[in-house]
């Protein structure tokens, strides 16, 4: 059963390959991206659609998270509570951590300060942000982490960040402002909300056992 | 052709995380395979995408992850029932090992999961890691000697004769190799007892605890009783868990300094 199931999806991937490497999609005439970029104020052709002229699809992508954010809060919170036992900080995984950390949580704000230069933006770089956190809290306990962490300052942070994109965006359509200025802001906006909103799914998912 | 031997390797690791048997293994695996999907995806000049798969495919999933499996972490213990060392009773079992092994769990801060299995499966059971230890009536046998184990309990092999008529043994134990031949081989110590009992048997191979056993039941009360092998019993754990067995290890070292050991056996057995 388990050879089967894994030379099916198997044939089913090299299929989808296949079609894709003959050409059997038809490809589109691409616009001028470098053009486009410009006159979003990007270097990067993918910055210039995500935050330019596909913004509308980003702003209700950010809402779609958020709403499974509170998705999470509002159904988990009922549940009970998983008792995490004390388990004594893992010498290896917190020596890790403080390694690490500095480098992830710099290397995610480059990644969102230079989101219209090359590479990066705010999806990737509050996801990096966001797994810096997770690796503290392997470390230190799930429990703990959240407690230094000030959980209501974050809820604020990250109402805070949606509201703000939302007003941003609207008024950018509005009054037709661009600039590189305000892609660099959506972006560490967009950094801020998915970092809160990673680390509040993985806590609750973390400190819930799932049972009623 | 970058992206075409990329591709390959992406398939070929994502089937080999599908059939590794340790969630461990698979979850390694797949972080690996999501960073050669980064790499695909930069090939074909997408690195935005490469970026964001990086990031989520291997470190936050693989984290989340390693997470659940921390927090959900089972010990399955191929648990061959034997009186005064494990026997079931209700949801969970009764004895000696099972004190050993409740500290284990605690120690390890993964719950026990118990399957009670016959003597002959346990060694397929641990080959594959079905079992991540095996624990009860267990003196290893030749064929299981590669397993890490933790002997806890000296104990002697011996040959019980009451009369004419062939020998017994269980199936799969070491007690069935020390058969000589022309023994009877048994799938479960209840066969054997019945066996026993309707006088088909001239004698059994057993070890000193289910010799006390099967005497206390009063079915030896006037056998000829010949020591075959002085050995232990132990626990078995499947190749990789060799971090267990040492945990294990260590808990029964530290019974003894305590001397809550001897109290142990002596309620027990």
């Amino acid at each position: 059963m388990r050879i089967a199931a894994v030379v099916g999806v198997l044939a089913l991937l090299v299929g989808i390959l296949l079609v894709g490497a003959f050409g059997l999609f038809p490809l589109g005439d691409s616009p001028d991206w470098e053009k486009l970029a410009r006159a979003y104020g990007a270097e990067n052709g993918v910055a210039a659609v995500v935050l330019g002229t596909r913004l509308y699809d980003t702003l209700l992508e950010v809402m779609v998270f958020a709403l499974a954010m509170v998705g999470v809060r509002y159904t988990l919170t009922p549940l009970s509570r998983w008792k995490e036992p004390v388990v004594p900080e893992r010498g290896v995984v917190r020596e890790m951590a403080d390694l690490l950390l500095p480098v992830v949580i710099v290397f995610s704000l480059y990644l969102a300060a230079s989101g219209h230069l090359g590479p990066g933006g705010g999806f990737p770089a509050g996801a990096i942000a966001g797994s810096g956190l997770l690796l503290l809290a392997m470390a230190k306990g799930i429990e703990r982490l959240s407690r230094e962490l000030h959980e209501g300052t974050l809820e604020l942070l990250e109402y805070g960040a949606i509201g703000g994109l939302l007003v941003l965006g609207v008024a950018s359509g509005l009054f037709g402002v661009r600039g590189s200025g305000l892609l660099v802001l959506f972006n560490l906006l967009i950094g801020i909300e998915v970092t809160v909103g990673t680390w509040v799914v993985l806590h609750y998912f973390g400190s819930h056992r799932g049972e009623i | 052709m970058t992206a075409v031997l990329l591709s390959v390797l992406a398939l070929t690791l994502a089937a080999v995380a599908l059939t590794r048997r340790r969630l461990l293994w698979g979850i390694a695996v797949l972080g690996v395979h999501s960073l050669v999907l980064a790499g695909l995806y930069f090939s074909l000049a997408a690195p935005d995408v490469a970026l964001t798969e990086a990031a989520i495919g291997f470190g936050l999933v693989t984290f989340v992850y390693l997470l659940s499996i921390r927090r959900t972490g089972r010990i399955v213990v191929a648990a061959v029932e034997c009186p005064g060392l494990l026997y079931p009773e209700g949801e969970g079992a009764v004895g000696l090992l099972w004190e050993l092994l409740r500290e284990l769990s605690t120690r390890t801060h993964r719950e026990l999961e118990l399957r009670w299995v016959e003597r002959d499966e346990v060694q397929a059971l641990l080959s594959t890691s079905e079992a991540d230890l095996a624990a009860g009536d267990l003196i290893p046998s030749a064929a299981e000697a590669h397993f890490p184990e933790v002997e806890f309990l000296p104990t002697r092999i011996v040959r019980a004769r009451l009369g004419p008529g062939p020998l017994g043994a269980l199936r799969g134990s070491r007690e069935a190799e020390l058969l000589p031949k022309g023994g009877r081989l048994f799938p479960h110590r209840g066969a054997l007892l019945s066996a026993l009992e309707r006088g088909e048997l001239g004698g059994v191979v057993v070890n000193l605890l289910e010799l006390r056993t099967m005497y206390l039941g009063g079915k030896l009360r006037e056998a000829e009783v010949e020591p075959l092998e002085d050995t232990s019993f132990s626990v078995l754990f499947a190749p990789d868990e060799e971090e267990l067995a040492r945990t294990l290890e260590e808990v029964v070292a530290e019974l003894r300094e305590r001397g809550e050991w001897d109290d142990l056996v002596r309620r027990y057995l």
